[in-house]
């Protein structure tokens, strides 16, 4: 066949308001897509996005004058069909497996007349024929006949789900929509859903529309994937491609989101909430709650644009490298007092990257060159070579006025915080002083802007705090003094050296937690230098290992760990504390 | 199912002991008339009263009362109406078929209207016609069926002369064939049954209308749709044949409110039934009568719930697995 065997073009769907005077719901808004025979494409999307609106548009469900847009099926124009002509096509060549199994069947029907059902009326079959094929489609979905037999609440969730397979499977469709096949099943039930849908399409070329949210699975089921936010699609590309280096913040976002087995890093949920379909925001529908919206984000709305082999929509390319550092070099020189002068290649021809929105752990024994590295980012230290860029341009070591403002904008959480604090200033002062130094805003704003930050922070904001001295803090109020100066700039990026190694487990349990919270809530980048391993695996979506002044081994962390590349890392990582006494006690060594 | 016919029987000792219990709890004792000087019924003499007393079986104990009347009452036999002087059991015999007949041809008339009605608004919601049928039933639900009957009376009887005013038949009329019977019954029963059909069928098609609506916006129903199956198979086969659950259980609620309507209406048309026996029965203060009466309305009330049991654990197959 020529072209594509499902091609949707602007497809659009609108609710009628639910009162009068207010503006109708856009549900789905201008999406497009094409599915090929024998094709696998999964949409996928919070909950809202308007998945399970554009599954229903395709079978012609919604309320006629709902839909408008194009939807071809082999050529032929479906949108605005009347229900009379929908209904030769439905089930026969587009079957949907609707979501909740469990409420899916006519309770006062066996389920074996209900798969029935659509055979009779779509292939005219006898019953006897019919009930032959509906014990040879139970058969194919692993249940046996007595379930045919069964009522629906006789049946358990896992199995009407394979039941609605069956049932969409009847009439041997030339697509399958299958709307969230493995939400709300147990780990079990959900493999062998997946396992059935690869078999089926093996076996019968169908093709596949894949609904859903869990990312797993649409890995395991589908070839093409498209990310749609709110009505509109933002990411369209190769599953492969998209799952693994996202490029739309929306998909990022839900990649965070998703708890798996290949990475032990903490959850974290994209901020804010999915807009109301009724009063969706201007420009860009994710710009509320897109850390890196730029001011045309909210005015323009982003085209879905062909960008490095996928397509893409989002003003600036997608994720937005924050900091990029090339070819970066510093050498120290020894003063010679106890012996000849020694050149030491303390960072050696290193390049990184950090996103928006991204944790980078740099990881690596001390001495390895991590601190100076991470001064070289902060433009503590100049370079010997290589040049850092940050959101584009290029950080340069001076005094300038457009060099101060984007210094401002990275921030350094040193290691020792009682090195970096001087003990005459108290509380109040230490936070402010950044402030003062800019010389922004005005002293009232500034006594403002330094409470919300000790408030992020978890601190006190009450000025018998405020009035305290450094050496009257714990360790761990002290850090979050520092993390507070740090924020009080309100940063993009955060170089946070060694930032909990002074603290007991707990204290380092709540301030990496916190620092994680305030980095998702804020989008800030955060690069995480440390030489525990075990502490940046929680939270770091990439790790980068150095040693001797050069990264030697960099990935998603989740690679990283399961499959370390380099001696060193793997010799980290056996290093790393575990309490793992039962591979210890059989071999002394982890796999 | 067995637990419900259980129910059915505890309700039914229930009703007949509450029948043998009220009379005796009320101040005095049956014979209290005979004992009021004030009273028509005076009897000054002791030993006519003790007499009395040991005829109607007063004197002995109450247990032993009540296995009479018990034994008495599942056998049919109910009493002696005072007024009247005749069994009970006999009168009850005499006009009940009369009362059935109009109050299960207006029942069946009703939930026919009401189901179809119901059933077709609730797929048409919105439209016109839905909005019509649910202004005229909630109208004729609230209309007092006095006012209906004589509205139809005056139309249909009077100016149009069309059917009879009055009666469950034609006095003395001798029928040739059971054809000219029935054709006769029926004259007479068409206002009656008419009447009490306008006031039991507003609460049906609102009900079957609303449970058909709540079942169209179900999953299963959107998953039929996308099945392609025919717009008649969706209405019926799936929609009204889970709407139609809930509606078993209102029409057995709603036998009793059918029964008492139908009471009014006959003495209005002044038909053979139970409504003219009841009402003179209540003036001439006839107790028996009026506990045979209502001995007989709780049996049909219970009845008619026992058969809606029975119909919904056929109707629906997840009752039958309820404990």
């Amino acid at each position: 066949m020529s072209g594509p065997l499902l091609s949707v073009q602007d497809l659009r769907v609108t609710f009628a308001p639910g009162a009068p005077g207010q503006p109708p719901a856009r549900a789905v808004d201008g999406v497009s897509f094409a599915l090929a025979a024998g094709g696998s494409l999964a949409i996928v999307g919070e909950t809202g996005s308007g998945k399970t609106t554009l599954a229903r548009a395709l079978l012609g469900l919604h309320p006629a004058g709902s839909v408008s847009g194009s939807v071809q099926l082999g050529g032929q124009e479906l949108v605005e069909l009347d229900e009379g002509r929908w209904r030769p096509l439905r089930w026969k060549r587009i079957a949907l497996a609707v979501q909740n199994a469990g409420t899916a069947f006519d309770p006062v029907y066996r389920m074996g007349e209900q798969i029935v059902e659509p055979l009779r009326e779509h292939l005219g079959l006898s019953s006897a024929e019919a009930a032959a094929r509906a014990a040879a489609l139970v058969a194919q979905v692993g249940l046996a006949e007595r379930h045919l037999r069964a009522y629906p609440h006789q049946l358990s969730g896992g199995e009407k789900q394979r039941l609605m397979l069956a049932m969409a499977l009847s009439c041997e469709p030339e697509i399958l929509i299958v709307d969230e096949p493995t939400s709300g099943q147990d780990m079990l039930a959900r493999a062998q859903v997946i396992a059935l849908l690869r078999h089926i399409r093996a076996q019968r070329g169908t093709a596949l529309l894949l609904i859903s949210h869990d990312l797993a699975a649409v890995a395991q089921l589908a070839e093409q994937v498209a990310v749609l936010y709110a009505g509109k699609l933002a990411e369209v590309g190769a599953a492969r491609d998209v799952l693994s280096a996202p490029r739309h913040p929306y998909t990022w976002g839900l990649l965070n989101a998703y708890p798996n087995m290949s990475t032990a890093r903490d959850l974290s949920g994209i901020r804010g909430q999915m807009p109301d379909p009724a009063h969706p925001p201007t420009g860009c529908r994710f710009h509320p709650r897109c850390t890196q919206a730029v001011d045309k984000c909210r005015r323009v709305e982003p085209p879905l644009q062909a960008h490095g082999g996928r397509l893409l929509a989002c003003h600036l390319g997608g994720l937005q490298a924050l900091l990029r550092a090339d070819g970066l070099r510093k050498t120290f020189t020894t003063n010679g007092h106890l012996g000849p002068a020694q050149n030491i290649e303390a960072v050696r021809d290193v390049s990184l990257e950090v996103y928006e929105g991204e944790v980078v752990g740099l990881v690596g024994e001390t001495g390895s060159g991590k601190s100076t590295l991470g001064r070289l980012l902060v433009g503590l230290l100049s370079p010997e070579a290589g040049s850092i860029a940050f959101e584009g341009n290029p950080l340069a070591l001076n005094n300038s006025s457009a060099s101060k403002r984007l210094r401002r904008r990275i921030q350094l959480i040193p290691q020792d915080p009682f090195d970096s604090v001087s003990p005459y200033l108290s509380v109040g002062q230490i936070v402010r002083e950044p402030l003062d130094v800019q010389g922004t805003d005005t002293p009232v704003k500034r006594a403002e802007q330094v409470q919300d930050a000790l408030a992020a922070v978890g601190l006190p904001t009450l000025d018998a705090f405020l009035a305290r001295h450094p050496h009257e803090l714990s360790g761990g109020q002290l850090q979050r003094v520092v993390i507070a100066r740090a924020l009080v700039l309100e940063p993009k990026l955060i170089v946070a050296d060694e930032p909990v190694s002074m603290l007991d487990a707990s204290e380092q349990a709540k301030l990496i937690t916190l620092l994680k919270a305030i980095q998702n809530e804020r989008g800030i980048g955060l690069l995480l230098i440390s030489h525990d391993l075990a502490l940046v695996r929680k939270v770091a979506d990439r790790i980068l290992v150095m040693r001797d002044g050069q990264i030697i081994e960099g990935g998603p962390s989740s690679r990283v760990i399961a499959q370390p590349q380099h001696d060193y890392t793997r010799a980290l990582l056996r290093a790393a504390p575990s309490f793992d006494w039962y591979s210890a006690s059989s071999n002394g060594d982890r796999p | 199912m067995k637990r419900r016919a259980l129910g059915f029987l505890v309700s039914l000792w229930a009703v007949l002991t509450l029948n043998f219990l009220l009379p005796r709890l009320l101040p005095g004792d049956p014979l209290a008339a005979l004992l009021d000087p004030n009273s028509s019924a005076y009897v000054f003499n002791s030993t006519t009263r003790a007499s009395l007393a040991a005829y109607y079986g007063l004197d002995r104990p109450l247990a032993q009362q009540y296995a009479d009347y018990l034994a008495g009452a599942l056998q049919g036999d109910l009493g002696q109406s005072i007024r009247l002087n005749q069994p009970v059991g006999e009168l009850l015999r005499a006009h009940l078929p009369w009362t059935l007949l109009l109050t299960l041809t207006a029942l069946g008339a009703a939930s026919l209207l009401g189901v179809l009605g119901g059933a077709e608004a609730a797929w048409r919601r919105g439209s016109a016609a839905d909005k019509a049928l649910v202004a005229a039933s909630v109208i004729a639900s609230n209309a007092p069926v006095v006012f209906t009957g004589m509205i139809l009376l005056i139309v249909f009887g009077a100016k149009l002369d069309w059917l009879p005013l009055a009666g469950g038949r034609t006095a003395f009329a001798r029928y040739d064939t059971p054809w000219d019977a029935a054709r006769d019954y029926a004259a007479h029963l068409v206002l009656p049954a008419a009447t009490l059909t306008l006031a039991l069928v507003g609460s049906k098609f609102l009900l079957v209308r609303n449970s058909m609506i709540g079942v169209l916006g179900e999953d299963y129903m959107l998953v039929a749709r996308a099945k392609g199956l025919s717009t008649g198979r969706l209405k019926r086969h799936h929609a009204l044949r889970n709407a139609i659950v809930p509606f078993v259980h209102h029409l057995a609620a709603h036998a009793g409110f059918a029964l008492t309507g139908a009471l009014f209406i006959e003495t209005l048309f002044n038909y053979p039934g139970m409504g003219r026996l009841v009402f003179e029965s209540v003036v001439a203060r006839d107790y028996p009568l009026i506990q045979g009466v209502f001995v007989v309305v709780s049996v049909l009330v219970l009845s008619a719930n026992l058969l809606a049991d029975w119909l919904s654990y056929r109707l629906d197959p997840r009752l039958r697995e309820a404990p």
